[in-house]
């Protein structure tokens, strides 16, 4: 498989601390790949590291198969990215500041006014940015990302700061792109929700370490259904399910039946009636994806 | 490239207030003479027979302090618009060596500091023929005192464009800047081998050339290592 970015052992040490611990990250060409870790798990450190902003402690990244270390200008040429909180220069107008990174780049000056369409700032472009809200800060630093038509696009928790409707809109042009363009995404959160609607594949980080890395189908399977009764006495209902050779498991004072099949969960619900016990609640428990992310990270912190 | 990044940083200077004050500086050093002559010509004229050499010896008093206290200004200011939004980590991904960063940099700072030489020499000039001393003008002393401090200044250039691109508490420069324009202040009591008298054209053999050479010299090695540095640390 074509890999745009791919890392091996990547690693980065502050002090004596393992911000970023071997982590290896593959990401197909045209995917829109969800970076999900909490706080100060090191994803922005690692997206720092890919951009050459830092140097690695151990560890090599290809991106477009080329060595980072000896290629990292033509690399950037086909790179757009933005890095935490957007950097501006709140003196000058949107439209400078954009002008400040195309001199570099180098493209046409119609793209200035192309991406400030897409994020939809034309009516701001000759305000300052100091004058700018967060939502609007943001959308700039977007668009500087876009200015140079990238093929990869680095985006560091690129909602933050947004509305909903802000946030959906971004979602969705972030979506449209690599179908668009044929570009390939990273994209940081700490919120899996976000990923979840955005991401085709998907790296856990925790603790500097990387937990999963697959596709979010991989993932959403993680999410087993179960079915869950509220019963009176949950302790005598459990053991007459197990006598009866039915699998059950007791949580909370509920019973979760793993087996979900209609017949094996009206068998289940006539033998507890037949038991003389009271039957409150029947409901299907879905884990949501939230769950298994917290369990998935608190396991490793416990481990 | 280079061209193109000095351009942008040009566009990054607009609304500074940096150019106003690389008008200000000589504006200020000739402003200072023209309260002096304003107020005690007879008096000042009665000092030396070569009125002008006498001119230009007060000129000189206040250049070093200016030069000094500009570079100070300019490269703080010049730091702060990177460091204002951590803009450096934008700037650094994008398709250039941080080499080019850093010397474009310091072009733009020496481009405007040498402005400002320029505009002292057409001051002194200026002024200097105003006060009507019916002597010949000094072409080459004139040249020497507007433009020497400014090579003699490279070090102190170099050394704080470094420190301010590369403390992340801007305290740090501010704080050497301030020491440094106290220095220049009183340069003649320095001796010969701190930086900051250089500017001010004085030596133990009286030969305003050494001040240029050793500032080109060391204002080359201050660049490199200052370059070197800022290539190497990480951009958080
Ligand atoms: N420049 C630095 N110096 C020292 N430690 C650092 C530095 N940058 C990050 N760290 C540490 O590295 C760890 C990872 O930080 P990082 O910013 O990469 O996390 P993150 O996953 O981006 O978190 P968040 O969701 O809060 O943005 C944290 O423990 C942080 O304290
Ligand atoms: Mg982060």
């Amino acid at each position: 498989m074509e890999y745009i970015i791919q890392t091996n052992n990547l690693s980065k040490k502050f002090g004596k601390e393992l911000a970023v611990n071997g982590v290896d990250i593959q990401i197909p060409k045209g995917e829109i790949y969800g970076f999900l870790g909490p706080n100060g798990a090191g994803k922005s450190t690692t997206i720092r590291i890919l951009l050459g902003l830092m140097k690695p402690t151990f560890g090599n990244i290809a991106i477009f198969g080329k060595d980072l270390k000896s290629e990292r200008i033509n690399i950037l040429k086909k790179v757009g990215s933005l890095v935490e909180n957007p950097s501006y220069y709140p003196h000058l107008t949107a439209k400078e500041n954009l002008e400040a990174i195309r001199k570099i780049v180098g493209v046409p000056k119609t793209r200035i006014d192309e991406v400030l369409k897409t994020v939809r700032l034309q009516d701001a472009a000759n305000k300052k940015v100091k004058g700018f809200s967060l939502g609007m800060k943001q959308r700039l630093g977007i668009a500087s990302a876009l200015l140079n038509k990238p093929e990869l696009l680095i985006l560091d928790e690129p909602t933050n700061g947004l509305d909903p409707s802000g946030i959906i809109e971004i979602r969705e042009l972030i979506k449209s792109l690599p179908e668009k363009y044929g570009m390939t995404i990273l994209i940081s959160s700490h919120l899996l929700s976000e990923i979840d609607q955005i991401a085709t594949t998907v790296g856990i980080i925790t603790k500097g370490k990387m937990i999963f890395q697959d596709s979010i189908e991989e993932l959403r399977m993680f999410a087993q259904q179960h079915i869950k009764l509220k019963v009176s006495q949950h302790e005598r209902a459990w053991r007459a399910l197990l006598a009866n050779g039915m699998k059950a498991e007791l949580e909370d004072g509920h019973i979760l039946l793993s087996d979900q099949t209609d017949q094996h969960v009206a068998e289940a619900v006539q033998l507890l009636v037949q038991q003389g016990i009271s039957i409150y609640r029947v409901e299907e428990d879905k884990k949501s994806l939230e769950d298994i992310f917290l369990q998935m990270t608190k396991e490793e912190l416990a481990g | 490239m280079m061209m193109r990044l000095l351009k942008v940083d040009m566009l990054k200077m607009k609304r500074k207030g940096m150019w106003f004050l690389t008008i200000l500086g000589p504006v200020g050093v000739i402003a200072l003479q023209m309260v002096n002559y304003g107020v005690r010509k007879e008096y000042l004229l009665e000092q030396s027979n070569d009125y002008w050499g006498y001119y230009l010896k007060n000129i000189s008093a206040f250049t070093p302090l200016a030069i000094v206290l500009g570079i100070v200004i300019l490269t703080s200011f010049m730091a702060s618009i990177e460091n204002e939004t951590n803009a450096w980590k934008q700037l650094v991904a994008l398709p250039i060596s941080k080499m080019s960063v850093y010397l474009s940099k310091f072009t733009a700072l020496s481009i405007m500091l040498f402005l400002s030489s320029c505009l002292l020499m057409i001051f002194t000039l200026g002024f200097g023929l105003f006060l009507d001393f019916n002597q010949e003008i000094p072409f080459l002393e004139v040249s020497q005192y507007s433009f020497f401090p400014f090579f003699a200044a490279l070090p102190v250039l170099a050394l704080q464009l470094w420190i301010a691109t590369v403390s992340k508490n801007q305290g740090i420069p501010i704080t050497v800047g301030v020491v440094g324009v106290i220095f220049a202040y009183s340069a003649f009591t320095l001796p010969d081998w701190m930086i900051w008298k250089w500017p001010s054209l004085m030596n133990e053999w009286d030969d305003p050339t050494i001040n240029v050479w050793l500032g080109l010299g060391v204002g080359s090695l201050l660049y490199i290592i200052g370059m070197f540095d800022f290539k190497r640390r990480d951009v958080k």
